[in-house]
């Protein structure tokens, strides 16, 4: 199977035969101002919006990056301004709250690692805004600015994500939530384009977020610090035990939940050689440590494991590529369904660090064929 | 092909009409500048600046040193509370002010001041019975410009009561188009008037005090306006606003009947509100209502977004209760008059104004038809309000 191909079956995206009535997502970076532009000149009818997503809203960024500010929003009406496109805000303050924040809070309180921004996409962006959209504006379809392309197949109903030509900036992993009706009605017009080339056309076009610099930290946790977040929600840290591999206790913390699978940092116990958190136990307060090699996982467990399409049913056996990190590593290997969204991941090479409420996916050729979180990964040696 | 753009938000300001804007462009273009300087140039200024003081006096039965001119309503206001409400003291204002009044009465309290809220019936109108306001700095809209209501007076003064120790403040800036504001006949001790909603520019306003009233500035400065304000005076955005004034106090009748007749040709086109999923809100009595105004509110949709889904169809109306863009909070307004919080966040108002015709009043009831229409089924599947 190549890397760098469609598998059969699958076509690219048809480039649009008529003008569309498109609802383009203004963070107001310099991505979705690209999107829109290019929209523009392609002779579509193209609305702006900026979502109002939670009380950051309320702040300005004083120099910070991140694209849910006051600030952020200010920009966002310049560029459609510029485009001479309408612009209106966007209040999806609950459905954000419902799908992104409170499961945020709850996976980190579970002691799991969630990946807030796959359930932005899904019930959010692709979701809540693409039914305001056709209600208030008659936009049938969203555009974002995020590095992705779309495949449809032979059939000409069935659709699928397709890794961006800039693999260093593909965003498939964040977007792998998306049905194949929602792929249908999403359009991605930078999936072809380097980041160097976005900035070009910002460039030469003038617009006012052509040196904006990327936004990478979470939009709703200011300066990356999710344990203050935690902490204004009534999470009481206390003081807890670390143990290594053999259940030894080797010194304590102060409270599970501010740990995730992987982290090295934070941890005060003296080794002969790093260690890494390699399990987070939020009912007994407890967090497991070991050395680097003993978090690489061959086996990974998942629980709603579904493709564009919907759940896997049982027995299906996807073959491809897995990745748990946007931009990780890909690992080869197969996804097997037990059905009701179980499924494991078998690798023939480890992937290091899985953590229950992590994304997963499973690339076949350049297209998203699966994905899921995982529940849990078995040790590689056991 | 579509139709022209209607707009119908005049409550939250009007276009500057033409024969102001000239005025305003004809002054800049003389050069009348500063009006505190010993030439002929700012003599000039000077009188300019006192004819404008003078038009608004008559206009309010006072005489001109009563008037203050501001940067806008809401400093006309913080400077009459400033002046007369203590650190501790006690205000008394409406559970349906307006944003600015409210935010002033946020901050009385939080310094430590106590704030009592006259509460409203379910049309938005004040219930004044068994509410005493002696001695009490009060403070009241008397025209709503989100429920378009247009307060009773008559019972105001037996509330009232008299000014021992306090102060009663009106906001006359959206009633203004629709009544004469006569100062001493409201038993006022300070009112606030606005430019913008009489089709004047924006940026200036006036305070109106009581002759025996002084008045602390909230900007230290070089003596202006006896004192009571530092800046050097706008003097071509006063003369603008005084010009506004009297063009509007003069066909103030004829408006009134004009908007009347928006009104009436808005309800004929647009039929029973319920059919399209909306509540009418505010007063139902016409003598109540500001002429022009209607306002509705849904449960299935959020204020802003019938807002948006409108501008986009081509017609320009707004919530009433500006805020933050996009924001969820409930219209405080619509809550005091015993509304749900689900039709408290689907507001909106339609204002008509001097400039609409009666055909543009006709198509905008068959834009918010329609788009009520459009909204609430596709809402229907997903509920996203």
């Amino acid at each position: 199977m190549s890397t760098s191909s469609l598998p059969s079956g699958w076509l690219p995206e048809p480039t649009a035969d008529a003008p569309e009535r498109v609802l383009v997502a203004l963070s107001g970076g310099v991505d979705s101002s690209v999107a829109a532009a290019l929209l523009v000149e392609a002779g579509h009818e193209v609305v702006g919006v900026w979502m109002r997503l939670h009380d950051a809203a309320d702040r300005v960024d004083g120099g910070r990056k991140s694209c849910c500010t006051l600030d952020a929003a200010d920009d966002a009406r310049r560029v459609a301004d510029q485009l001479k496109i309408p612009f209106h805000i966007q209040n999806l303050e609950r459905e954000f709250a419902d799908a992104v924040l409170e499961p945020f809070i709850g996976s980190y309180l579970d002691g799991e690692t969630p990946s807030p921004c796959v359930g932005c996409n899904t019930a959010v962006k692709f979701g809540a805004l693409v039914g305001k959209g056709s209600a208030l504006f008659g936009c049938d379809v969203v555009a974002t600015g995020h590095y992705a392309r779309r495949a449809v197949n032979v059939d000409g109903g069935s659709w699928r994500l397709r890794t961006a030509v800039d693999s260093e900036k593909d965003q498939t992993y964040f977007l792998h939530g998306l049905s194949s009706e929602a792929i249908a009605r999403a359009r991605f017009p930078l999936g072809g384009m380097t980041k160097a080339e976005v900035r070009e056309v910002a460039r030469a076009r003038g617009l006012a977020t052509a040196e904006k610099p990327e936004s990478q930290e979470i939009c709703f946790v200011p300066d990356g610090d999710y344990r203050s977040l935690l902490r204004a929600r009534g999470w009481a840290p206390g003081v807890g035990e670390i143990v290594d591999e053999e259940g030894r206790v080797v010194g304590e913390h102060q409270g599970s939940s501010g740990f995730t699978v992987g982290q090295r940092r934070g941890l005060s116990v003296a080794a002969d050689a790093p260690r890494y958190v390699s399990a987070v136990d939020p009912r007994t307060n407890r967090i497991t440590i070991g050395r680097r090699e003993s978090l690489e996982r061959r086996e990974i467990e998942l629980t709603g494991a579904a493709t564009p399409a919907g759940e896997l049913p049982r027995g299906v056996i996807l073959e491809g590529r897995a990745r748990i990190r946007h931009r990780g590593v890909l690992a080869e290997g197969r996804l097997v369904s037990r059905g009701g969204g179980a499924a494991t991941l078998e690798l023939r090479d480890p992937l290091w660090a899985p953590s229950p409420g992590q994304t997963v996916v499973l690339y076949e050729g350049e297209t998203l064929a699966a994905g899921g979180q995982i529940r849990a990964a078995v040790p590689s040696h056991a | 092909m579509s139709a022209a753009r209607i707009f119908a938000d005049h409550a939250a300001g009007s276009a500057v009409r033409p024969e102001v804007a000239q005025l305003l462009a004809d002054l800049y273009r003389e050069g009348i500048g500063n009006p505190n300087g010993g030439h002929a140039e700012a003599r000039r200024s000077r009188a300019v600046l006192d004819e404008a003081r003078a038009t608004l006096a008559d206009a309010h039965g006072v005489e001109s040193r009563q008037i203050t001119f501001t940067a806008s309503a809401s400093e006309a206001l913080a400077l009459a509370l400033g002046s007369e409400l203590r650190a501790d003291g006690r205000l008394v204002t409406t559970a349906t002010e307006h944003r600015g009044a409210r935010a002033l009465a946020q901050r009385h309290e939080a310094a430590g001041g106590t704030v009592h809220l006259i509460p409203v019936d379910a049309y938005g109108v004040w219930r004044l019975a068994d509410f005493e306001a002696q001695g009490a700095v009060t403070l009241l809209t008397i025209a709503s410009g989100e429920l378009g209501v247009r307060q009773p007076l008559r019972d105001v003064a037996q509330v009232w009561g008299g000014d021992e120790g306090g102060a009663l403040i009106f906001d006359g800036v959206q009633a203004a188009a629709a009544s004469q504001l006569n100062f001493n006949e409201l038993g006022a001790t300070h009112l606030v008037i606005g430019s913008a909603k009489v089709e004047g520019p924006a940026g200036v306003a006036a305070l109106i005090s009581a002759p025996d009233r002084r008045l602390r500035s909230l900007v230290a400065g070089g003596g202006q306006e006896r004192g009571r304000r530092g800046g050097t005076e706008a003097v071509p955005l006063a003369a603008a606003f005084a010009r506004a004034y009297a063009l509007m106090a003069e066909e103030r009748d004829a408006t009134t009947k004009h908007l009347a007749q928006l009104a009436d040709a808005f309800d004929v086109a647009l039929g029973d509100p319920a059919h399209h999923g909306l509540l009418a809100t505010g007063p139902v009595d016409r003598a109540l209502r500001l002429p022009g105004h209607r306002s509705y509110a849904a449960d299935w949709a959020l204020g802003d977004d019938l807002v948006a889904a409108l501008d986009h169809a081509g017609l320009a109306v707004s919530t009433g209760s500006a805020c933050i863009s996009g924001s969820r909070e409930p219209s405080e307004a619509l809550a005091a008059c015993g509304f749900s919080t689900a039709v408290s966040r689907g507001g909106i108002r339609i204002s008509f104004g001097r400039t609409n015709q009666l055909e543009e009043a006709a198509r905008a009831a068959a834009i918010v038809a329609e788009t009520c229409a459009r909204v609430r089924s596709r809402f229907a599947a997903g509920a996203p309000a």
